[in-house]
């Protein structure tokens, strides 16, 4: 349990470190030199020691409070996935991640958190592909708990294989939440960086914290379902291909406008709709 | 906020932490109570950290006001 | 008896209305909790504006009598999406999500902004529609299996719900305040009073996590 408390510091540091190697990954392609991989964890770490208040203008309470728990939720989540707990739990606190932005951007009476916060939220049609995405699971292994999905892919075989579709739009919606995606609206660089703008100083240490941890436990979740059990290393090693994956997609595509993002991501529940219904009909 | 508040904050976060998840080992509280725990300490924890570590010791430095 | 959402952990017995916190439901209720909590123990925030041109910005006001009728109604918000993410009848969650599209009228009904009100007002007259899908969705799960408990449907031993009526219960929710329905909705979010008009979406979208449980099992 003890190793649990130590797994949760490592997930955080490592998920940073993901991010790290995304950004690297975008520079290269684009002839860049780039930061070093390590640069999101020494930003976290700048950010804890910067001179900290709250801005006049904020809801004071809310305004740290979000923070708090912005932590507070992905924790609870690695936790559940540790367990293998429910599926619909991990969901269901990604799709609060989106009420925590909201509150970030909110809660500091700037005009560019609030535009991040709002987007943030109008981007909630990215979250129905991934409720798809589980039934398509739930028809094929008739369980909700991630132990239960690891335990039946022991037996018949990574779940990527039989329902490639399902992983595709849980690919899409972890592609929506890295930094840089084509999808990544709520912080794009015209309302300078979203629903992060007020947070600065501990708070954006905070924030990155979270966006450590949100990572890890989102691709932990992925491999989860998708692979089945695997060894810790190949875990990682995973990871750091599927975040290669995702940069390569970032480095390639531009930033889409808010409207055309959130079509697109329609258009994906369209056919994981129409992709789920054959399923239910003729699987 | 004080150094000093904020330190200890971050160590009752700390210790709360360790203790329920020392303590649901031991199996003294169920498993749930002690993540809810630990769920409830660490982000106060990590802030409270940070808090900590910013906070100035002494005066701030006198601003440049010009010639 | 494993639900959807896990084992349940707790049963509240009212008469033969069941309301079981399941580890699904348990942790939405508690997130409605402290976000409730958060809105009794918070000051709205004070929205700044550039007068575009000029290097001038104002800060928006809320004034008391305001922000105490605003919060009056994000707490009964709160009170109506706790409601909704553990009871055990179907017609209860159907009303409990009615609630929470009204309440979320109210909390910008008394925000002195062209925009504000025209957006909801449309998403009054929206979730009103929907409203319609999802009473009339409870209303044929009980015709076609004799019961509104969740529990009991859960079960698995009664005749199946059509297709259609459980997609008339997820699109009345998803009226409620759900993508593409909220569109008229984001243009609430102008109003200025940020926890109460968090509460605004953060209802919206736990009703929805729980109508994904209750469709699942039905």
């Amino acid at each position: 349990m003890i190793g649990d408390l130590l797994y949760l510091i490592f997930a955080m540091i490592f998920g940073l470190l993901l991010l790290g190697i995304h950004r690297k990954v975008i520079a290269r392609i684009q002839r860049r030199p780039g930061p070093p991989v390590w640069q999101e964890i020494l930003h976290a770490l700048k950010f804890s020691f910067k001179s900290t208040w709250i801005p006049q203008t904020a809801s004071d309470t809310l305004f740290v409070s979000v923070v708090l728990i912005a932590i507070g939720i992905w924790t609870a989540a690695f936790f559940v996935v540790l367990a293998g707990g429910n599926l619909l739990i991990i969901f269901g606190i990604y799709m609060l991640h989106k009420i925590v932005e909201h509150g970030f951007g909110l809660s500091s009476g700037s005009p560019y958190g609030k535009f991040g916060g709002v987007r943030s939220v109008i981007s909630a049609a990215s979250e129905i592909p991934l409720f798809v995405s589980v039934a398509a699971v739930v028809i094929f292994t008739g369980s909700l708990e991630i132990g239960d999905i690891v335990a039946w892919q022991e037996q018949a075989g990574p779940l990527i294989l039989a329902v490639f579709p399902a992983a595709l739009a849980m690919y899409v919606v972890i592609l929506s939440k890295f930094p840089f995606s084509p999808f990544s609206i709520v912080e794009s660089k015209e309302i300078v960086s979203g629903y992060k703008t007020e947070h600065f100083g501990v708070w954006r240490a905070g924030l990155e914290a979270c966006n450590g941890l949100k990572t890890y436990v989102l691709l932990l979740t992925f491999i989860a379902v998708f692979f089945g059990p695997l060894p810790f290393l190949l875990i990682l090693l995973a990871m750091i291909l599927i975040t290669v994956s995702i940069s390569f997609i970032c480095a390639f595509s531009p930033m889409l406008s808010p409207f055309d993002s959130v079509t697109i991501q329609t258009l994906f529940t369209g056919l994981m709709l129409i992709y789920v219904v054959y399923l239910g009909v003729y699987g | 906020m004080k150094k000093k508040t904020a330190g200890r904050i971050a160590g009752i976060a700390a210790v709360a932490g360790t203790g329920a998840t020392l303590l649901s080992e031991l199996g003294t509280v169920p498993p749930w109570l002690g993540i809810a725990v630990v769920v409830v300490t660490f982000p106060l924890f990590l802030l409270f950290l940070g808090l900590w570590w910013m906070a100035r010791e002494t005066d701030a430095d006198i601003p440049f006001l010009g010639y | 008896m494993t639900t959807a959402g896990g084992t349940p952990l707790f049963l509240l017995e009212f008469g033969d209305i069941v309301i079981s916190f399941t580890p699904y439901t348990t942790s939405l209720f508690i997130l409605a909790l402290v976000f409730t909590l958060l809105v009794i123990a918070s000051r709205p925030e004070r929205q700044l504006d550039i007068a575009f041109g000029t290097d001038a910005y104002m800060t928006k006001e809320i004034s008391l009598s305001e922000m105490r009728f605003r919060r009056f109604m994000a707490i009964a918000c709160g009170l109506a999406s706790m409601g909704a993410v553990v009871t055990g009848d179907l017609f209860d969650f159907c009303l409990f999500t009615a609630l929470v599209g009204i309440c979320n009228v109210g909390i910008v009904a008394a925000v002195k902004s062209r925009h504000v009100q025209n957006a909801a007002y449309q998403y009054g007259l929206v979730a009103l529609a929907a409203t319609v899908l999802l009473f009339g969705g409870s209303a044929m799960v009980a015709a076609t299996t004799g019961t509104l408990s969740l529990p009991i449907l859960a079960t698995g031993t009664l005749p199946a719900v059509p297709l259609a009526v459980k997609a008339f219960i997820v699109i009345g929710v998803m009226g409620e305040g759900m993508a593409p329905f909220y569109a008229a909705k984001a243009e609430m979010f102008r109003a200025p009073g940020a926890p109460y008009v968090i509460m605004c979406s953060l209802s919206s979208l736990l009703i929805f996590l729980r109508v994904i449980e209750v469709v699942v099992q039905l």
